[in-house]
């Protein structure tokens, strides 16, 4: 290359410089020289990190303090997330259980029963549970009404005042009607409010009433008093129509004290006998040891043949010796005057039957057994019921004479409750001032000029003494929603100053009550300290007033005359309240109406029930609709079109309606359940659930009768569905579908008495859990083990658990469509089983909830572990996780998993209230079931920890175990040999249900002991031997 | 008498094809425009999956309460037409793998359509486990996937699981066997095809095929490699189907027969669905030379086969259930036969095992009327088959008070349509843009070249 010209670019390149060669090695060497410093990399990190770290440092510096000051002021003894319990009195019913009241976040969220309480013991009925709900009812009228339009108080009271003095100078009759009044200062304030009046009167109605008890008790005792029953002395219960489990005067009370009085886990086991006469198949004849299904009016026939048997034995005379016609063969007869006579004294009579002769034959027999005093005391009375049906027939007159000028109505709705509503409201209209202190407008309410809305019982102060001798508090547990105002303030406003319920109420316990108290609530307390006491307590036991009883007289009684059967072509109305609905009061409440009834297991709606011979002979279907026609004395008739219940156990000769439905409030359940393509709504034509029977009611003899009446049935054509939760009611499968040797299925485990004092695990079938594993046991379930053991004797299936479920765990209610689709949502169901051993109908009653097996079956196939077994031995379901391919519930044995089909609608805000904060409110889409209450194991851990002790047996108990009337439920550590639910898993009597598919069930049941009269040599065997 | 001619010597092509004239004849029905025929199919098939489609879009909107199932009967049309679809999906990967490695040269006529109908089959079946999810939008839980929940891990022990991974899997497998088997006939079509879009995804699709015979030897040793990997799949997807009844405790369903029973009813759900498809085919594409009433006569009898296996498993179970003394277990099969849906039952039986009998005598299988009701039969007789193991076991078993019964609503009837609307939509378009014949191998059972 040397060859090549060599060129160049300048002289100093051309001389190769020491300068030009310097600078050429540069890369840019026009710039300036390098600046100073080290310029590394890690130097370069060093520079970003103390910047960094500086712009942080000088981040952090405290920005100049500007205190907040939220307009938050935590009330006292109000701690956020944390439950507090009020004792408090139920106001579900004339019953006054004994409550208490689950306030969270400064609102109820849940009702308990009273465990103190002496009358219900802790339980506390589907109707007392679901009341609850009622509180946060956004149709609940928010303030008063002066002819329908909304008013101030007072204004009303102006004008209220102004219409009473005119009503006190016309010298008009000023009537306050009312249903029973528990509350003593109500009734003090009443006679005072009514005093100012010349002409005045307290009319008290019971819609399902018992004025006949009382109105024989005044012809035999000379007092007009309802007895106290206590169940719990009676070894031998005779029943008749008497639904005392189910509906009659105090379910829950008379439960409690039934199964005290059959309990076989006690120190000394206890089984009284207890026979049931009835035309319909009553919660409480399902109970029942023997049931006899005799028409409503042959009751009386019975007393009479009874009555001259007991006479006989206890050689009383009785003025008469023709009993008339036996409707029982005569060895029945006689076995039960025998039972009778054998336990006088211990023995009780319960007469349901709204007919007073029928009731005075039945004070004859217990005076005549000696149980006045003992099974039935009138010396501390009951009040749960005080209406006479003779006195509203008597109002009812006047009102028609026009001689009313005011009438005050309170608890009730007399045109819906009585027959005849559209004249009675005509008639009521002419009275010059009505009143309703309804808090919401029933039949009544919309005929009254004013509306001056009471509180719920769960927002006001009140009192009761439901049994003389025993007073209960009701505490407002929160502020009143709206304007409403209690019946009390109301009254004392027009009556004289205003005084507020508390005072009232502490005023008149001041001067009536406290005086009554006994011993230490007396003598060394002040009243201040008596009070306190109470209001913790929510009761107190004071002396009892006591009636002055007039001695009994046998000779003034005659027999029941003969009963005259219905005429051809005709059946004999029976009308019942139904468990959860009763009268219809509480008609408006979507989860009473949700519940299935404990027998029937039909939901919203009302039918007519029918011997399925009586259908067969009447060529009936179920669902089809029947026209129901009775004709009045006046010959008009009176019509009722239901669909048709085929129903094993009821009498023959009748048909039975239940009362309560069709009301008005049940109008806003048109929209109820998940709107979709093929929903259908829950209300009938008449956009009402059900259809109201009270129409055909009748006044018979001072009497509103509810059954006897002569109706005649032909068949419209028509079809109505049904929403039952339940279609198959035997464990026998159907004939055609078993092989001649197959057995029955052991789900039921039942036996007798006899056999079960001979052998503790009589009854008995299959092999028990097998020892054997083919796993090791990789749970080792170190800590606690819950498990639940359900007694099926002591259950009666009220569906109390049903509800407590429900509002414990947020359970959405679905509409009828759904429940007849068999997509109910009740985490515990209760599993009704019928059976027909020689005849006899018997019936079984099975909660089945969640077995939290050990090896689930639902367990291994979720593809997404959203049910998983806890280390506590619980079976888990995570809402978060599930994805709903509803595996889990397929593969479920118990069929206890329920899915959220749809986004059950929450829309009403004021409703959400009502829901427990410590439960998830599951979306649509997820699989949810029963917990056993996991947030109240939680919750009792957690306290038990705080209070630095082991956990307590009994400590933690299901929303189930804590309402159950019967106390058929418990639930606790089974890994704690010592507790309750341990000792019963060990009772003979307990058995798993479907143990042999091995997925070891956490849940145990205890068989069935029915206390029947000692097996007689059987007929066969003599022709065998013989 | 047949003896007369070695049976290798029977032609499987009719009509002594010569080897252009076979390209000429598949690809033809592809290249002209389609026939009225062709639009109104597809017109109805769109009409009913839209509808479909709208069903769908409604319970997914609404809830899984728009079905007509309850507390009890968790399952019923969803998971029927998930069976019944899958069942269907086995004839293909049948005829592909099984009989390509058993060396029966005469499913190269059937085979492609076969494939098609199984991939379209399985499309269907994957649709129903997605939608019977309460809460289809969380379907991708049940794949195990890294994840910041925990992690959480989904349950190895579910047979729906097991599922998710079974169904996936024979899905990528029959469409790789599907997708490589048609390579050379794609590229086929590319040489044949104007220059333009089509011929522009032909090419992209054929993967630069050249027929050289390097490519061929590439191709052929994946093909058997993925003929291999496909036939285990054909026993257990079934299998594993058959798991998810098999391994509940519930009375109808905890049976160890399930995993054979469903396999065979698989096959002959399948063979009966491509039968239809077949006489279909050669009847309106005019491939009566290819698709033989040798083909006919075949599957014929590989259907009286399958039937009279589940015929076997019918009679099993009713025996097991009889001779286990288990009276839950009894009553099942009684309920199954004589209950509520012993008309179910009934249909399943006629259809499933008393209809096909037809096929021992020959004139039935030569007669394509025949073979064609008797093979729709099968299907509803197959259909009905699931629907009774489903909801018979389902909804009486063991606490009578539970027991429950089942009406479809309209939303799930309209799924089900959709579900046909779906697999024939496709199927329309398949036949359309794709050769329905495997031209290469076709051509190598041709004559050409034995003549001598």
């Amino acid at each position: 290359m040397s060859s090549e010209s060599r060129y160049w670019k300048s002289l100093p390149e051309r001389e190769q410089t020491a300068a030009f060669v310097r600078e050429s090695r540069e890369e840019f060497p026009a710039l300036p020289p390098e600046l100073p410093g080290d310029r590394s990399r890690r130097a370069f990190l060093r520079a970003a990190g103390f910047t960094l770290a500086g712009a942080a440092a000088a981040g952090c510096s405290r920005a100049p303090v500007e205190k907040a000051l939220p307009l938050l002021v935590q009330p006292e003894f109000l701690t956020p997330g944390r439950a507090y319990h009020y004792a408090s009195t139920c106001g579900g019913c004339a019953a006054g259980c004994g409550l208490l009241v689950k306030c969270r976040d400064g609102r109820p969220i849940k009702l308990e029963g009273h465990p103190a309480h002496p009358l219900s013991r802790g339980g506390l009925c589907a109707v007392g549970q679901a009341s609850l709900l009622e509180l946060y009812d956004s149709r609940r009228l928010t303030g008063p009404l002066i002819d329908g339009e909304a008013a101030a108080w007072e204004q009303v009271d102006a004008v209220v005042m102004a219409a009473l003095e005119r009503a006190r100078a016309g010298g008009g009759l000023v009537c306050y009607l009312s249903d029973s009044i528990l509350s003593p200062t109500k009734r003090a304030l009443i006679a005072r409010f009514l005093s100012g009046f010349p002409n005045r009167r307290h009319v008290i109605y019971d819609p399902l009433s018992a004025a006949a008890i009382l109105a024989a008790h005044e012809r035999t005792h000379g007092v007009r008093v309802l007895p106290h029953y206590r169940l719990e002395r009676a070894e031998m219960l005779l029943g008749l129509e008497a639904d005392f489990l189910g509906t009659w005067i105090a379910p829950v009370e008379f439960t409690a004290a039934y199964s005290a009085a059959r309990n076989l886990e006690a120190e000394t086991p206890r089984l009284s006998y207890h026979v049931q006469l009835e035309a319909r198949l009553s919660l409480t004849g399902s109970k029942a040891d023997v049931r006899h299904a005799l028409p409503p009016g042959a009751l009386g026939a019975v007393l009479n043949h009874l009555l001259l048997r007991i006479a006989g034995q206890a050689g009383a005379a009785l003025g008469w010796s023709d009993p008339g016609a036996a409707p029982l063969p005569a060895a029945v007869l006689d076995e039960l005057a025998a039972r009778l006579w054998e336990s006088r004294g211990r023995s009780l009579v319960l007469c349901g039957e709204e007919d007073t002769a029928t009731q005075t034959l039945a004070n004859a027999l217990n005076h005549l057994l000696g149980n006045y005093g003992h099974t039935l005391e009138l010396a501390a009375p009951s009040y749960q019921r005080q209406g006479s049906d003779a006195d509203l027939q008597a109002l009812w007159r006047e009102v028609a004479a026009g001689q009313v000028a005011a009438l005050l109505v309170d608890g009730v709705d007399p045109l819906a409750d009585l027959p005849d509503g559209a004249r009675l409201a005509e008639h009521l209209r002419q009275v010059p001032l009505r009143i309703s202190f309804r808090d919401h407008l029933d039949e009544t309410a919309r005929a009254a000029q004013y509306v001056c809305p009471d509180l719920h019982y769960l927002e006001a102060w009140g009192d009761a003494e439901p049994v003389s001798g025993v007073v209960s508090l009701a505490q407002p547990c929160m502020a009143p929603l709206g304007n409403r105002r209690a019946v009390l303030e109301t009254l004392a406003a027009w009556s004289g100053p205003p005084q507020s319920a508390y005072e009232q109420i502490r005023g008149h316990w001041e001067q009536q009550i406290f005086p009554r108290g006994s011993g230490e609530n007396r003598e060394n307390r002040s009243f201040g300290e008596f009070w306190d006491r109470c209001l913790h307590d929510g009761f107190a036991v004071v002396e009892a007033e006591s009636p002055v009883v007039q001695t009994f007289q046998l000779a003034a009684l005659e027999p029941v005359p003969p009963w005259q059967p219905p005429g051809e072509g005709e059946l004999a109305l029976v009308l019942y309240p139904k468990v959860g609905l009763l009268d219809g009061r509480h008609a408006g409440n979507p989860w009473l109406q949700e519940l299935p009834d404990p027998i029937s297991k039909v939901t919203w709606d009302n039918y007519a029930c029918l011997a399925p011979a009586t259908a067969a002979r009447l060529g009936l279907a179920e669902e089809e609709v029947v026209r129901l026609e009775a004709r009045a004395a006046d010959g008009r008739v009176q019509a009722l079109e239901l669909p048709v219940f085929l129903q094993p156990g009821q009498q023959q000769q009748t048909v039975a309606v239940a009362l309560g439905y069709g009301r008005r409030e049940t109008e806003r359940f048109a929209g109820i359940g998940p709107p979709w393509l093929e929903a259908r709504p829950t209300v009938g034509a008449d956009g009402r659930v059900g259809k109201n029977a009270a129409p055909l009611l009748e006044w018979q003899e001072g009497t509103l009768r509810r059954s006897g009446r002569a109706v005649r049935l032909t068949p419209t054509g028509r079809r109505q569905r049904l929403a039952s939760t339940q279609s198959h009611h035997t464990l026998t499968v159907p004939e055609h579908l078993r092989l001649p040797d197959m057995p029955s299925r052991p789900i039921i485990q039942e036996t007798t008495w006899a056999a079960w004092q001979q052998d503790p695990q009589a009854g008995a079938v299959g092999h028990g859990l097998p020892e054997a594993d083919l796993w090791p046991r990789d749970h080792p379930f170190l800590g606690h083990r819950w498990g639940m053991v359900i007694d099926l004797g002591a259950c009666t299936g009220c569906s109390a658990c049903v509800i407590a479920c429900q509002a414990e765990n947020n359970v959405p209610v679905v509409g009828k469509d759904e429940v007849a689709r068999k997509r109910a949502m009740h985490w515990l169901r209760l599993d009704r089983y019928y059976s027909e051993p020689e005849g006899r109908l018997e019936v079984a009653h099975q909660p089945m909830l969640c077995q939290h097996c050990e090896h689930a079956p639902c367990e291994t196939v979720c593809p997404v572990l959203a049910t998983v077994h806890s280390e506590e031995g619980l079976n888990q379901q995570i809402y978060n996780r599930c994805v709903g391919t509803r595996y889990c519930a397929n593969n479920c044995p118990y069929k206890v998993r329920r899915f959220n089909w749809f986004d059950y609608p929450r829309r009403d805000p004021l409703a959400s209230l009502v829901l427990n904060p410590d439960v998830t409110v599951r979306s649509r889409g997820v699989m949810e079931k029963c917990t056993f209450c996991v947030q109240r194991i939680q919750d009792g851990k957690a306290e038990a920890q705080r209070q630095g002790r082991p956990l307590a047996d009994g400590a933690i108990q299901t929303a189930c175990q804590q309402s159950c009337p019967a106390q058929a439920i418990v639930f606790g550590d089974v890994n704690d040999p010592a507790s309750r639910v341990s000792r019963l898993a060990r009772s003979g009597r307990h058995y798993r249900v479907l143990e042999e598919l091995n997925v070891r069930p956490a849940v145990g049941y205890l068989r069935i002991v029915r206390n029947r009269p000692q097996p007689a040599p059987q007929e066969g065997d003599h022709h065998a031997h013989g | 008498m047949a003896s007369a001619e070695l049976p290798l010597t029977v032609p499987l092509i009719q009509g002594d094809k010569r080897l252009s004239e076979v390209t000429e004849e598949v690809c033809r029905p592809l290249e002209r425009r389609p026939s009225g025929l062709w639009w109104a199919a597809l017109g109805v098939s769109l009409a009913v999956l839209l509808t479909g489609a709208a069903a769908i879009g409604y319970q997914i909107a609404t809830g899984i309460g728009t079905w007509g199932l309850n507390n009890t009967v968790g399952w019923a049309f969803d998971i029927t037409n998930f069976v019944f679809w899958i069942g269907i999906g086995h004839a293909g990967t049948l005829i592909s793998a099984i009989l390509f490695l058993l060396r029966q040269k005469w499913r190269t006529s059937v085979n492609r359509s076969a494939e098609a109908m199984t991939l379209i089959a399985v499309m269907c079946a994957g649709l129903f486990p997605l939608i019977h999810m309460g809460r289809p939008w969380l379907a991708y839980w049940v794949f195990p996937y890294p994840n910041f929940r925990g992690p959480l891990w989904i349950n190895f022990r579910s047979p729906l699981a097991w599922d998710a991974f079974a169904i996936s899997t024979y899905f990528i497998i029959s469409l790789l066997f599907w997708y490589v088997g048609l390579l050379p006939d794609l590229a086929t079509l590319r040489d044949r095809t104007p220059p333009g879009l089509r011929r522009t995804l032909y090419a992209w699709f054929s993967l630069g095929w050249n027929g050289s015979c390097r490519t061929w030897q590439h191709y052929e040793s994946l093909y058997m490699l993925l003929a291999g990997l496909a036939t285990p799949l054909v026993v257990s997807v079934h299998t594993i189907v058959s798991f998810d009844f098999a391994t509940a405790v519930i009375p109808g369903w905890h049976t160890t027969i399930f995993p054979p029973y469903f396999v065979a009813g698989a096959i002959f759900s399948g063979m009966a669905l491509v039968l239809v498809l077949m006489i279909l085919a050669r009847k309106l594409m005019q491939l009566e030379d290819y698709i033989t009433r040798r083909h006919v006569d075949v599957m014929s009898k590989i259907v009286l086969a399958t039937s009279g296996m589940v015929g076997l498993a019918y009679l099993t179970e009713f025996f097991t259930a009889l001779y286990s003394g288990n009276p839950y277990e009894q009553f099942a099969f009684l309920n199954r036969a004589r209950g509520p849906f012993g008309w179910g039952y009934g249909i399943m039986l006629a259809c499933n095992v008393l209809i096909p009998q037809l096929f021992w005598f020959r004139k039935v299988r030569a007669h394509l009327g025949a073979v064609f009701v008797i093979c729709v039969l099968v299907n509803v007789g197959m259909w009905f088959e699931r629907f009774v193991i489903i909801v018979t076991s389902l909804h009486r078993d063991f606490l009578p008070a539970s027991w429950a019964d089942y009406a479809p609503t309209s939303i799930e009837i309209a799924t089900l349509a959709g579900s046909f609307g779906l697999f024939f939509t496709l199927f329309l378009l398949f036949c359309r843009y794709l050769p329905v014949i495997a031209i290469g191998e076709v051509k190598g059972v041709l004559r050409v070249g034995r003549e001598n």
